[in-house]
């Protein structure tokens, strides 16, 4: 709409008013309430996510393990194992046969190739921006498991980060006070 | 004929403070009602055998604990000091039976209630009493003992009063917490 339009459409509105005898309204947008939801949704995203350095997103079906622990999650490498698979950085790196063990091919004497391969990668890229950063490597890794995960599993994935470098592991549980 | 009355369309303006006002109180009693899943975190740490020998140069004085426990499909087998607990008189283990036998035996493997906590937290603080420096436990399970009982078993070691966020923050560890250093192992048995 052109701005001569515009002047034209609001000349027929003021001429409309003045025939009804009503003054003319001028619309006056009050952001009063929609700046307080605005500030009550911004100060929810903030704690949620400002607080949290690794934000932790289980796979579907995956059942994280309940504990009276009180640690805050600190900052480190998160690996999904569910009941099913493996991921890391949102790929299935192995799957699990139905039994939830990993597949005999994939894993020899506790070391699971594939998890090796991305992990030696990752710790390979976090230890260079600790570098640049002048900052020490944490070399943490976050395993977030599932409740019915199997301790062999377990010890499979934790070895397998041991060779990668990692030293620290930490398990991502949900609290349950 | 009858004149047609002249319909005047009068604009009405709807009045939005009031939907404003309950969007307002709406979405904090939303946010609230909202279940958040709080995350938490369990350190573990792999067996060190070169810092364990660092350790034991250190505390010449201090008898060392080696408090292990391993989580067998019927229970716990607890031992300490190389010794398990329960053991027949002159044997240094027992492998037929386990030390704290399952709270409701017979029943699955996915029922994570099956395992005595309470008893191996009473246990837990036995040792703690006798050896009260000591903070480190060995875990180990069998292949198939899921998950959710192998952090079970670690908040019953660490005692399920131990809060340990402030410890974190600099704060001395409370007297609550028994042993909040688990290694884990895969052959503790």
């Amino acid at each position: 709409m052109t701005p001569e339009e515009e002047a034209f459409l609001a000349k027929k509105k003021e001429k409309q008013a003045a025939r009804r005898g009503k003054p003319e309204e001028k619309a006056v947008l009050t952001m009063t309430s929609l700046m307080d939801i605005i500030s009550i949704i911004v100060v929810y995203l903030l704690k949620t996510y400002g607080s949290d350095p690794v934000v932790i997103t289980p796979t579907a079906g995956q059942k994280i393990p309940m504990s009276k622990a009180d640690s805050p999650i600190q900052e480190g490498v998160p690996i999904y194992v569910s009941q099913r698979d493996i991921t890391f950085e949102s790929k299935k790196i192995v799957q699990l046969d139905e039994q939830g063990e990993v597949d005999a091919a994939a894993v020899q004497n506790h070391l699971i190739g594939p998890l090796f391969d991305a992990l030696a990668e990752e710790a390979d890229k976090s230890k260079q921006m600790a570098e640049s950063r002048g900052t020490e490597w944490p070399g943490r890794v976050i395993v977030v498991g599932d409740q019915g995960l199997k301790f062999k599993t377990l010890v499979d994935v934790l070895y397998t980060a041991g060779r990668a470098e990692f030293h620290e592991y930490l398990f991502c549980v949900i609290q349950n006070s | 004929m009858a004149k047609r009355k002249k319909f005047e369309e009068e604009e009405i303006e709807a009045n939005l403070l009031p939907v404003m006002n309950i969007m307002l109180l709406l979405i904090p009693a939303l946010l609230l009602a909202m279940e958040v899943a709080q995350m938490a975190a369990i350190s573990v740490s792999p067996p060190k055998y070169a810092a364990q020998a660092d350790q034991k140069e250190e505390k010449k004085q201090e008898e060392p604990l080696n408090l292990k426990v391993f989580i067998m499909e019927e229970g716990y087998r607890v031992s300490a000091s190389g010794q398990q607990q329960g053991a027949e008189a002159g044997k240094s283990a027992d492998s037929s039976a386990p030390t704290i036998p399952l709270k409701t035996p017979g029943a699955p493997l996915d029922d994570y209630n099956r395992y005595d906590y309470d008893a191996l937290e009473a246990t837990a603080k036995k040792y703690k009493g006798l050896f009260s420096h000591e903070t480190v436990v060995t875990v180990g399970a069998e292949n198939n003992i899921p998950m959710q009982v192998l952090v079970g078993t670690m908040d019953a070691l660490r005692g399920r009063d131990c809060r340990l966020l402030k410890a974190m923050q600099g704060e001395e560890v409370p007297p609550e917490c028994l042993f909040w250093q688990p290694i884990v192992d895969a052959g503790a048995g």
